[in-house]
């Protein structure tokens, strides 16, 4: 087995990538129309924006595709004319980050649900980490970023992680995982004789 | 982008995308160290120009794209507007507490967010990825592999959107009626979802495997089919942000 990712991994890893690319743009206004009802419901949507890693790193399984996915993801909705422009970008880059990191804490062997939740949960840290960066919410009033912070957590463990996890479990029905996932051991012990 | 709709070109086309990627970003880095209300509008301004005037869309269009940006500029100030922390009270209702604080820190943060989006704007309106791509791979050497990757994934997004109208279509046929509630919103998820990503990945796939069955490989000294240089565009724009933000900062000590 060669190391690192092949032409194949990366193409379908941007293909996956682009395509919630568009779904990223068009979350926007879901956000938006959330945004009215006020105390921060919006954020619950906002783990949505962290699955395109989740996703393909379960499709795909291999070191990196994460980190590539979710920037892949935000070019593509950047390159799209994103009303955030290029934050998407810098977000992008951090969350995916964030995500990849709990995978290689796993060393890219474990796929169960929990490591999809735990990568939600990163990625929405990176978010965070990022917000006080740029959108200083540490500005706000204590109540109020407490509400912040459980809305977006519970968000994005239900969209990243939950969701993401059972979108790939059907998608394996379909037999398109077989295309792209590396040879795990267990296929190799098929082929030997009996 | 131009997916499917068309504008004059301007010199803000003919600029390397490369070095207007570059220029954004530091830009934006900028932005993120200004702490100044009266700077920050004025950058604003030097921005507004560029979008506005050379951005080489009809007006209506231009006015149309701004909806959003005005958008995000009240929902990313408005929060702090009204739960921001802050000593001197202008106004109390409720939860919502207004101070001069949260007033002025909200104002910075909305135009922050307003500058990062016309900045964006600007850059996908007057960039076609194909030129953003092969540019990149020439000037910062970025790997073939990455760039055709991308390339051809943008390609795929109108047969992508295609995909969707055909499900949606072969639905109605069918009789699938509409239902109400949490629940048809995951089923209907799950509908469009599901064919949509494998189609994609199945597609993908093959386009990988044509490529490499094409002897596509990873070697840097490649002949490309677009030859993107240096201009002397490249220099307006640079000369232009160097000196109209000199000048802005200038007029904001000065209290302009």
């Amino acid at each position: 087995m060669t190391k690192g990712l092949k032409l194949t991994d990366i193409l379908v890893t941007i293909v996956i990538a682009i395509a919630f690319g568009i779904v990223y743009i068009l979350w926007g206004s879901v956000y938006y129309a959330l945004k009215p009802i006020g105390l921060h419901a919006d954020q619950f949507m906002y783990g949505m924006w962290f699955i395109a890693a989740n996703v393909a790193f379960f499709i795909i399984r291999k070191p990196g595709v994460a980190l590539l996915a979710e920037i892949a993801a935000a070019s593509g909705e950047f390159l799209l004319g994103s009303p955030w422009g290029l934050t998407v970008l810098l977000y992008g880059v951090v969350q995916g980050l964030f995500a990849e990191l709990v995978f290689m804490a796993f060393k890219y062997k474990r796929f169960h649900i929990s490591v999809a939740i735990l990568s939600a949960i990163a990625a929405c840290l990176g978010s965070v980490l990022m917000d006080f960066a740029y959108g200083e919410i540490g500005d706000l009033v204590a109540w109020n970023l407490t509400l912040f912070m459980i809305a977006r957590f519970l968000g994005s463990i239900l969209f990243a992680g939950v969701c993401a996890y059972y979108l790939v479990k059907v998608l394996e029905a379909t037999g398109v995982t077989n295309l792209v996932r590396p040879a795990s051991s267990k296929d190799y012990a098929e082929l030997d004789q009996k | 982008m131009q997916l499917d709709f068309s504008s004059k070109e301007t010199w803000l086309h003919r600029i390397n995308p490369s070095l207007k990627l570059f220029v954004l970003i530091m830009l934006c880095i900028i932005v993120l160290l200004v702490h100044n209300l009266l700077f920050m509008m004025n950058f604003t301004v030097i921005v507004l120009i560029l979008f506005l005037c050379f951005t080489g869309q009809p007006t209506k269009r231009i006015l149309l794209l701004f909806i959003p940006f005005f958008v995000v500029f009240l929902s990313t100030s408005s929060s702090l507007i009204f739960f921001g922390q802050g000593n001197t009270t202008w106004f109390k209702w409720g939860l919502i507490h207004i101070t001069e604080e949260s007033f002025f820190r909200g104002l910075l943060v909305g135009f922050r967010a307003l500058l990062f989006a016309i900045l964006g704007l600007t850059f996908a309106l007057t960039t076609r990825p194909v030129y953003l791509f092969y540019s990149l791979m020439q000037q910062v050497k970025l790997n073939p592999k990455y760039a055709y990757s991308f390339m051809a994934a943008l390609r795929l997004i109108p047969i992508m959107l295609e995909e969707f109208q055909t499900i949606q279509n072969a639905m109605r046929v069918r009789g699938v009626v509409r239902q109400t509630g949490i629940r048809s919103v995951f089923l209907k998820m799950k509908a469009y979802s599901i064919p949509m990503l494998s189609g994609s990945i199945r597609r993908a796939h093959r386009i990988a495997v044509a490529m490499e069955a094409k002897r596509f490989s990873d070697t840097r000294n490649r002949t490309y089919y677009y030859e993107i240089g240096f201009s002397k565009y490249d220099i307006v724009f640079i000369l232009y942000f160097v000196t109209l933000l000199l000048a802005g900062y200038y007029g904001a000590i000065k209290g302009v």
